[in-house]
């Protein structure tokens, strides 16, 4: 397991980034989102930015927006509103929040072309849960995931029964999601995916889905879950004959909270990636 | 050749199926109408009113007609079990409107339940100024070898109005919804602006039919050159960037021309995924085992079977398919099964 930094960021806002706020009217309903334009366009894939069931949106904007201007990338951090997004962290017959992503990234293509390309993922918690989802039934929309903390995944295997695993126990609706999630298994599996966790998140709290098939299968902590769930995209991807690219990484220090990861792991700088201009001198 | 009042092709209501047409070409008319050939131009006055009440419009609105109308068609065959058979044949002293997307020609047969086809006089067989007819194949897109082939879904079904075309512009929908650039064609059939408009509706990135290849109609054209119009269809969606196509093949099974269709080796190894459409878990039934006759198994059941469980629950154990509501095809996530399944790999680059 690999440990990143713990220096926190210094702000580079000499080159800066500007924030909208949009609705985008989708076919599975109106979805809000933060938009983050840089000034310097560095040409690289959107960062989608999604937040966990604290659905604190307009914070991952501001946390990510230096981000924005220090690397020259688009940021977008949907904001799935708890009255017309009661579930937002799988798609299933309550609740599409995977139309509603996809929606919002091609309204946002109608007006900045630069959207329509496969998007890095990024989420935390909850929108981990979504990010490993939409990447499983749109993996050509995406081109990388970085997966934090999520309290449990669906394994890409039969271990386990849908939505933890892709079984369908013969279950006529179960099926339709399985098949679904498994149309682009090899393509979903040869995605770069990191997957990061807080050393110290470990609690077994209300927030975290407990049952004695979960605690078995993939642990019973959030620590212990994303080693499986690394371990299983490896496995499938083997099995499947495509060459993996996952990461586990663990935040030394971090509980299960995105604002600590942000400013004491230094987080979104990870995410976000290099410098727009390398050797340029941050003020 | 025959002089004739060109401004008679102003006031004409000029049909959906010439809609390529460049109206400047026409120069000239002559009466030769038993020399004419599918595609040729005709106008022709309205004499009786029959089942058709409306012609299509270029403009891609119907138009009421009564009689007197002049309206300029396609010379074309009709095969339509719900309302009539007829041939590409033209005689000077009455002839049926067999289509009201604008295929003039001779019905030899009608559905029961339908009344007899509007009457037209033909007045002109429309020619350039060399003296030659005006065909739509003149204003066809044109073939190329540029464009790199695109993965293609082909939607076929039991018969005229088991749910194809629904299908077909569902699932071009979802696969919008999915992120691709996609087209929505028609391969066979007769031209008509309900499907196409249909398939617009979608937002599909490009809408073709066999029309846009120079033929009113597909009926008793010989299959190479229903073949090539297909291909000229798909090269003109690869050259439009599309990534995929849906591509409806029209009528039944055992129509002719889809027979022979569905029978080609190269057809089978052209398409990447098949939809099909059908009425009752019997029609599922009998649908797939005629395609695997053909070595062919549909990736998934759709059509009018689909609004019934009961129906739904019948054809999925007969078959052992899918069967697929409108709505799950115009669902991105579902539609996306068919596009990965088709696309080739992706890079990924962050």
């Amino acid at each position: 397991m690999k440990h990143l930094s713990t220096t926190v960021l210094k702000d580079c806002t000499r080159i800066s980034a500007s924030i909208d706020r949009v609705v985008a009217p989708t076919p599975a309903g109106r979805l809000r989102a933060f938009v983050l334009h840089p000034t310097h366009d560095a040409g690289r894939a959107p960062l989608v930015v999604l937040h966990g069931i604290s659905r604190n949106a307009k914070e991952l904007a501001r946390l990510f927006a230096p981000e924005a201007a220090r690397t020259g990338r688009r940021i977008v951090v949907p904001h799935f509103t708890p009255n017309r997004w009661p579930h937002f962290q799988r798609p299933c017959r309550a609740a599409r929040p995977d139309v509603a992503l996809a929606g919002l990234m091609d309204f946002l293509a109608t007006q900045d072309a630069a959207f329509a390309r496969p998007a890095q993922i990024f989420g935390h918690s909850g929108g981990a849960q979504l990010a490993h989802r939409f990447a499983m039934l749109y993996p050509n929309r995406v081109a990388r995931l970085s997966l934090v903390a999520a309290g449990w995944y669906c394994l890409p295997d039969d271990r386990m029964a849908y939505p933890y695993g892709l079984d369908d126990k013969n279950d006529r609706q179960l099926a339709l999601w399985v098949r679904r999630h498994r149309a682009g298994l090899a393509r979903f599996l040869s995605i770069p995916t990191e997957i990061l966790v807080g050393d110290s998140d470990t609690d077994r709290d209300e927030s975290l889905r407990q049952t004695s098939d979960l605690d078995v299968v993939q642990g019973t902590t959030r620590v212990a879950r994303a080693a499986t769930y690394a371990e299983a995209l490896r496995t499938a991807a083997s099995q499947a004959g495509v060459s993996a690219d996952v990461t586990l990484t663990a935040l030394p220090g971090v509980q299960h909270d995105v604002a600590q990861a942000i400013r004491v792991a230094g987080l979104a700088r990870h995410v976000a990636g290099p410098d727009l201009f390398p050797f340029s001198q941050a003020v | 050749m025959t002089r004739f009042d060109l401004s008679q092709l102003t006031d004409a209501k000029w049909t959906f199926s010439t809609r390529r047409v460049d109206r400047a070409v026409v120069a000239a008319g002559d009466t030769a109408f038993d020399q004419a050939r599918p595609g040729d131009l005709i106008l022709a006055h309205v004499a009786e009113l029959g089942q058709h009440k409306r012609v299509q419009l270029t403009s891609g609105r119907p138009s009421f007609i009564y009689p007197g109308d002049a309206v300029v068609l396609a010379c074309g065959a009709r095969y339509a079990p719900d309302q009539f058979e007829g041939i590409a044949e033209i005689d000077a002293n009455g002839a049926d409107l067999l289509a009201g997307g604008g295929c003039i020609g001779r019905m030899v047969a009608r559905n029961s339940r339908v009344r007899a086809a509007t009457r037209l006089i033909p007045a002109a067989r429309l020619l350039d100024d060399a003296g030659q007819p005006v065909n739509l194949e003149r204003f066809a897109l044109q073939n190329t070898t540029r464009a790199q082939d695109i993965p293609v879904i082909a939607v076929l079904g039991t018969a005229m109005n088991s749910g194809k075309t629904l299908a077909t512009a569902q699932l071009a929908l979802g696969l919008r919804r999915a992120g691709y650039r996609v087209a929505a064609l028609k391969g066979t059939g007769t031209g008509a602006f309900g499907d196409y408009n249909e398939y617009a509706d979608t937002g599909a990135h490009l809408v073709a039919d066999f029309t846009d290849a120079g033929m009113v109609t597909t009926f008793h054209e010989p299959l190479a050159r229903v073949k090539q119009g297909m291909d000229r269809l798909l090269h003109h969606a690869a050259e439009n960037r599309c990534d995929i196509a849906v591509m409806e093949i029209a009528d039944g099974l055992f129509q002719r021309e889809t027979a022979q269709i569905i029978a080609d080796p190269a057809f089978q190894a052209r398409i990447s995924g098949l939809l099909f459409a059908c009425g009752d878990a019997v029609a599922a039934a009998g649908g797939v085992a005629e395609l695997a006759r053909h070595g062919l198994r549909p990736d998934a059941l759709t059509g009018i079977v689909s609004c019934s469980p009961m129906a739904v629950a019948e054809a999925e154990a007969a078959t052992g398919v899918t069967v697929l509501r409108k709505e799950d095809l115009a669902d991105p996530a579902e539609a996306n099964t068919f596009a990965l399944r088709a696309l080739p790999d992706l890079r990924h680059s962050a």
